[in-house]
């Protein structure tokens, strides 16, 4: 569903991503951690289309996102890290502009935003212009927006920031059960407890390479032992690079 | 550095014609017996009382923002500062914000009467002292009143308010002025009697207002009165002690309450219930998307409601000076006068254009704001998204366009070739002007400002207008020759030669193929820098 092949991405001299290859197959969570300014973000752009990597291939459900972007963009649902929005708009204008842009069956679209904004507790909100809501509002509201065109391949940057532990428990069994559904997600995170929770397998970066991925099982065992604490394992890989 | 250079010479320029004006003004009244004197210190009143309620409006804006809207505001009231000193700094900030443009620009005013008036030092003195007391007098005013105001309003609501009445006084005034017709004052029967009339004016002076007092020490100052301009000045700067004063009681005891206050938002006024997607259920579903948004985001920013109003205006006067036009006193037979002013005014008509297309097209992709991922996440080519824009934009400023040409064309009583000529001119420059305008400000845009519209006067916006410039002079320079043989045949009912024909189609040609050019040239320009922002 998602393949990366030898992705670079350089910025003048420096070089934020270097030579990254990542396969994820259907129904798996990724999880992507890494300390600050290791190239997560920089990857997650890349695999969104909102960033060109320099060289290499992303291919998003076997479409190349260089040659057929607008193709390879239908397939995802993409929520940024920081909820940046059209503040002039209600919640539901909102849903109802992205919903055009991924060709939702207008006939469909009133349950389907309604099932949404419910699910993400924002029925009551619905009409309300976003530049009333919070920061975790919005957060939630860029999610339900994702999710309307029912994406083979969900990309999430940093998907508990601002939420509430209500709102964390809502994410992580609506991601679960996504994944059981077939969606790839691919998440980027700096809590390692929810990577740990959540995601199937863990790739480490820094300094943007690739130091590790494994199952977080697979990642004790190859380390220390089992009973290794996955914050041991990514502070020793992070501080040795 | 280039950049800096360019503007700085504009704005050189702009504050000499000030100066020489100004001077002009002032040696006129000067040569008038008796009058002339009377006349020079009213209209120095009133400009001192103009600077006051220019100030006090600026200041109440700028404090708006510095003292309660300001993003940084969070971080800062959660320092371990006191109340009162946060208050000052951003007081201070917001006082130079607010007049130094207004200072910068009246001060050749100031500086005409010193030089016409052969004042000594002591005036410019003076002068410096007198702007400074009133602009502190006008900051201080206005952000008293501020911080009163944002108790009972909201602040993002004030700032609204305060834009949509000063930009509806603006018009008001603006109108009422034009509908004075002033260009009657060039004749000379009625220039006398209004003189007559302004001289016998015993408009008192306020004597409790700022602009008095500076009036007063101005005044003394250019008699050579320096005691009394010292006692006046004196009273401008003991008031600045007062207003300081009551600052430093009020923002010890109110200011963090106001900002606490500020930080709710406004309710909705105005709940709309008719679905933009229904009305533009034609339109396919990504088209319909941004229209949509657009004109939504639009329409709901209260700002854009005092723009609009104003452009209103803008164009009522238009045509309003075209329907004053004394064209039966003017010494060129009537028939041609009109059809030349008629083929002028496309040229006229197109700078509007320029000036509403800068204000509202240019920074449309800019206005994306911090929200474009979402453009560049979903299935929309860049350039599919810059054409969407562009639509939504040419249509409505080619309607107003249209209707300037139309309309001014009408009280000018033009042939039908001229309407016809200037109805389809300005039909071909219209998508060119938008497109300069769309594309340059996809090329050079600024996601991050706090105020998008300003990204006109950027490097960008200069290239935008230089090029429209170009193009307007372009096409009226093509069609100006082929259109006089046009008129002139029709006029004197003659054939046209072969040779004027040839010279008729290939000058059309160009200015199609130079419209054409335009249309296309800068929206690719401006999808391809785009993109390269994606790299």
């Amino acid at each position: 569903m998602i393949a990366l092949n030898k992705i670079t991405k350089k910025y003048g001299s420096m070089q934020a991503v270097t030579n990254l290859t990542l396969h994820i197959p259907r129904g798996e969570i990724f999880g992507f951690i890494g300390p600050n300014g290791a190239g997560k973000t920089t990857t997650i752009k890349m695999m969104g289309g909102v960033l060109m990597p320099t060289s290499g291939t992303i291919r998003i459900c076997g479409i190349d996102m260089k040659t057929d972007p607008e193709a390879a963009k239908k397939c995802i649902g993409f929520i940024p890290d920081r909820p940046y929005l059209y503040e002039k708009l209600t919640g539901l204008e909102f849903l109802h502009f992205i919903a055009d842009l991924y060709h939702v069956d207008p006939k469909r679209f009133p349950e389907k935003a309604y099932n949404n904004l419910k699910l993400f507790s924002l029925a009551d909100w619905a009409n309300e212009l976003i530049e009333s809501y919070s920061h975790g509002m919005k957060q939630r509201l860029i999610m339900a927006a994702a999710l309307m065109h029912d994406p083979e391949v969900l990309i999430v940057d940093e998907p508990m920031v601002g939420l509430d532990p209500i709102g964390i428990k809502l994410i992580k069994d609506l991601f679960k059960q996504l994944a059981q559904n077939g969606t790839a997600i691919f998440l980027s995170t700096h809590t390692l407890q929810v990577a740990e929770d959540l995601c199937h397998r863990i790739g480490i970066i820094a300094k943007g390479k690739l130091i590790a991925t494994g199952s977080p099982r697979e990642l004790k065992q190859a380390f220390q032992g089992v009973n290794t604490d996955l914050e041991e394992i990514f502070l020793k890989l992070t501080h040795d690079e | 550095m280039m950049k800096t250079l360019v503007f700085g010479s504009i704005g050189l320029a702009f504050w000499t014609g000030i100066l020489l004006v100004a001077m002009r003004v002032l040696h006129y009244f000067r040569r008038i017996e008796e009058l002339g004197d009377l006349l020079a210190f009213k209209l120095l009143s009133m400009i001192l009382i103009t600077l006051l309620s220019l100030l006090i409006f600026s200041s109440i804006l700028t404090s708006l923002s510095k003292l309660f809207l300001s993003k940084d505001l969070g971080l800062v009231h959660a320092m371990p500062v006191p109340s009162h000193t946060l208050f000052f700094s951003r007081w201070i900030e917001s006082t130079v914000d607010s007049s130094w443009m207004v200072v910068v620009y009246m001060l050749p005013v100031f500086l005409a009467y010193g030089v016409t008036y052969h004042a000594g030092i002591f005036f410019y003195l003076t002068i410096i002292s007198a702007i400074f007391s009133l602009s502190i007098t006008a900051s201080a005013i206005s952000s008293l009143l501020v911080m009163v105001a944002v108790f009972i309003v909201p602040a993002n609501r004030i700032r609204n308010i305060f834009i949509f009445l000063g930009l509806t006084l603006f018009i008001v005034l603006f109108i009422a002025f034009r509908l004075m017709r002033p260009e009657r004052l060039v004749n000379p029967e009625v220039f006398s009697t209004v003189l007559l009339y302004l001289s016998a004016l015993r408009t008192p002076q306020q004597p409790y207002l700022p602009s008095t007092w500076a009036f007063d020490s101005i005044k003394s100052a250019l008699s050579d009165n320096i005691a009394a301009g010292l006692f006046h000045m004196a009273i401008c700067w003991s008031f600045v002690g007062l207003m300081i004063s009551l600052l430093l009681i009020f923002s010890g005891q109110i200011y963090s309450q106001g900002m606490s206050k500020a930080q709710t938002s406004p309710a909705r006024l105005f709940k709309a219930r008719l679905s933009g997607n229904m009305l533009f259920r034609f339109l396919p579903p990504h088209l319909r998307a941004f229209t949509v948004k657009e004109i939504k985001t639009f329409f709901r920013d209260q700002t854009q409601w005092s723009q609009i109003f104003l452009i209103g205006a803008l164009v009522l006067i238009y045509i309003f000076n075209f329907k004053a036009l004394p064209l039966e006193k003017a010494p060129i037979k009537t028939i041609y006068l009109q059809n030349l002013l008629s083929f002028l005014n496309v040229g006229l008509a197109a700078f509007v254009l320029v000036a509403v297309t800068g204000r509202f097209a240019y920074p449309a992709v800019s206005n994306e704001n911090e929200a474009v991922w979402i453009v560049k996440s979903t299935p929309v080519t860049l350039g599919s998204f810059l054409w969407i824009k562009f639509f939504i934009y040419m249509i409505p400023l080619m309607i107003l366009t249209e209707v300037l040409i139309i309309a001014t064309n009408i009280f000018l009583n033009v042939t039908p070739f001229m309407m016809g000529l200037s109805v389809v001119t300005i039909f071909f420059m219209v998508p060119g002007v938008v497109s300069i305008g769309l594309g340059f400000g996809a090329a050079y845009p600024n996601f991050k400002s706090e105020n998008p519209a300003q990204s006109v006067t950027s490097f960008g916006g200069l290239l935008f207008m230089m090029l429209s410039a170009l193009l307007i002079c372009g096409v009226i320079v093509l069609e100006a020759g082929p259109v006089y043989s046009l008129f002139m045949a029709e006029l004197y009912q003659r054939a046209l030669t072969p040779l004027e024909w040839a010279w008729i189609w290939v000058s059309f040609s160009l200015v199609l193929t130079l419209c054409l050019l335009s249309l296309f040239l800068p929206m690719r320009f401006g999808a391809r820098r785009l993109f390269e922002m994606t790299q």
